[in-house]
């Protein structure tokens, strides 16, 4: 009667996914439609209204969500016809609130929100998330490093102004525990080890979101305005960054135009 | 008398290898050591002079490559393998430890700068220097830098002096925001509800007992007394209608006790349920047995002694005995019943 997982053939769209949700193999797309056709019209919207609530509130802390929190927590009984209301919440997201919702691990299965929209102009006046400017020390310095940091060289840089690992910071507090454990696990930097190292290295690299989050052209510009250059002098990251622009989807309007 | 030193060469120069391209020079340790070991014996105070003279001169170098370090990161020309050789010069005269610091200060600093010319070598385009990076940064946010001589700071090569004001990361986040396309955090606009699960349920319940607990204490000083006395009421009822049937039963074993003609009370319905009631307790205990005789017509009897042992191991059966008003009356008239077999109690304590 019902989909049972057991009978589900997989076909080679399939994705092995064992580790996490472990429980739940993905159906075929015919299995999905007739998953849908058993639900009623108001059934899927209140799973779909759910299932964007659900994804709104994981973005408050920016913690990515992952594929199988979703169907325990939203989808249960509903879990064959993950697909569907996924894309239909993500239409919504995207129609409704002008988000988009990024797999940044396709293994796993793990989403995060951004925005279509750039930032527009004038928007500076408002926010200004003290956060938001040691991440982009971070990231900039990484960038321009050639993507890849030991953690010595961010400590020492961070030391220079004024923010100490050792102290507590009138701002950020536990400095340490920010970059290495809040920025990681939302997913804008990522400290690897170091193999072979006594007593143990890390590295710092761009994480997930930062890949799609973040403008390396416009880093490039701000970092040529403080240092009074022209960003194209620093050929190679302005290589990069040009590629990196072409290779995202067309620009939307930005919401003043709307 | 003078103390006989390690190297024969009579002056304590440090060895010159030649500078490279780089500008790093090589030094040679030991001799380096031997010359600090030395006593000069020469006037005091000419020598303090000179001493503080070579302090500052030290100072003075030191601070030129900081302020110049962007210039002689990106030219290619040599400052600083001119730093390095006035370096060379000062260093011959020097004899005492603190001066020795100083010029250990020095190569610390020339060296982080030969370091990244260094990186240099293996990247296209204009170099990127952390150190750089972080002084715009920090006048950016708004850094007052302050005046402070030479002398009173001995440390800390290239760490900037001067504070940040309050505000100095939300400036600098307002405008590195504008490089991120991320999403305003969502937040319920009036906020009265907290997205949190609701707080503990003990809490309520702990209130809820409180007062009820000092009801209670009241009460049992109270009611003591008549709960008491309910619970023996019907103890005693049940034991009073225990001893009437024994007592019919006794003058007469052989004929059966009409379960009716037992219990119905014809001047009162509410105690012929009362003595259902009752008697119930008796069938309960295993007091009193209720059979059908021939007539189909329910019976009831007390358990004998002898009885007790066989009432245990056979099967109990239940049944729900219900009477109306109605049933009451035709009871009454069909069986003709003019007196109660059980009579009421005597004492009033409904």
């Amino acid at each position: 009667m019902t989909q049972r997982k057991s009978s589900g053939k997989r076909t080679s769209t399939a994705v092995e996914e064992e580790e996490d949700d472990s429980r739940f193999t993905q159906p075929t797309t015919s299995q999905v439609q007739k998953g849908m056709e058993k639900l009623t019209k108001a059934q899927i919207d209140e799973k779909t209204t759910e299932l964007v609530q659900y994804i709104l509130m994981k973005d408050q802390k920016k913690i990515p969500v992952k594929r199988a929190d979703i169907v325990k927590n939203v989808l249960k009984e509903y879990k064959n016809v993950f697909q569907e209301i996924m894309n239909r919440a993500q239409q919504r997201l995207e129609q409704v609130f002008g988000f988009k919702v990024v797999e940044i691990d396709a293994k796993n299965h793990v989403y995060i929100l951004i925005n279509k929209l750039e930032p527009a102009e004038g928007s500076e006046m408002i926010s200004g998330n003290p956060k938001t400017g040691l991440l982009f020390v971070i990231l900039s310095l990484v960038y321009m490093k050639g993507g890849v940091v030991p953690e010595a060289l961010v400590w020492n840089t961070l030391k220079k102004m004024k923010v100490d690992l050792g102290e507590r910071h009138p701002e950020f507090g536990d400095v340490k525990k920010l970059v290495t454990d809040e920025f990681v696990r939302q997913r804008y930097l990522e400290y690897t080890k170091v193999p072979h190292t006594e007593p143990v290295k890390y590295n710092f690299t761009w994480g997930q979101r930062a890949e799609v989050e973040v403008s390396k052209h416009k880093i490039l510009q701000f970092l040529g305005e403080l240092h009074s250059q022209d960003p194209q002098r620093w050929s190679q990251q302005y290589k990069d960054a040009s590629s990196q622009r072409s290779s995202r989807a067309p620009q939307p309007s930005t919401s003043s135009q709307r | 008398m003078k103390r006989g030193r390690r190297t024969d060469s009579g002056d304590a120069d440090p060895p010159q290898n030649g500078t490279s391209d780089d500008g790093m020079r090589v030094r040679d340790p030991e001799a380096g050591a031997s010359n600090i070991d030395s006593q000069p014996d020469t006037n005091d105070e000419d020598d303090s002079a000179h001493r503080r003279d070579l302090r500052s001169r030290y100072r003075v170098l030191i601070s030129s490559i900081q302020q110049n370090r962007e210039d002689m990161l990106n030219n290619r020309d040599n400052k600083i393998t001119e730093v390095l050789d006035e370096a060379n010069t000062l260093f011959k005269e020097v004899h005492q430890a603190r001066e020795a610091a100083l010029d250990s200060q020095l190569l610390v600093v020339a060296s982080d700068l030969g370091k990244e010319k260094a990186s240099q070598l293996f990247s296209e385009g204009l170099s990127f220097d952390p150190s750089t990076f972080v002084q715009h940064t920090l006048s950016f946010m708004g850094l007052n830098w302050l005046e402070e001589e030479g002398e009173s700071s001995d440390e800390g090569a290239a760490t900037s002096h001067g504070s940040l004001p309050p505000n100095a990361w939300h400036r600098l986040a307002r405008r590195a925001e504008a490089c991120f396309r991320s999403t305003p955090a969502f937040h319920f606009m009036y906020g009265s509800f907290q997205a949190e699960p609701p707080p503990p349920k003990p809490r309520v319940e702990r209130q809820r007992k409180a007062p009820t607990k000092e009801a209670k204490r009241i009460m049992p000083t109270q009611l003591k007394k008549m709960e008491e006395s309910q619970q023996e009421a019907t103890e005693k009822e049940v034991e009073r209608i225990l001893g009437y049937l024994q007592q019919y039963h006794a003058q007469d074993p052989t004929s059966p006790i009409s379960y009716y003609e037992f219990v119905i009370n014809p001047h009162s319905f509410s105690r012929t349920v009362e003595n259902i009631f009752h008697t119930s307790f008796l069938v309960r205990d295993g007091l009193a047995r209720m059979y059908l005789d021939d007539d189909k017509m329910p019976c009831i009897g007390p358990v004998e002694d002898g009885m007790a042992g066989d009432g245990k191991a056979s099967v109990r059966k239940q049944c729900v005995i219900s009477i109306s008003l109605q049933g009451w009356r035709e009871l009454r008239k069909d069986l003709d019943i003019q007196e109660s077999m059980i009579q009421p109690p005597k004492s009033q304590t409904k």
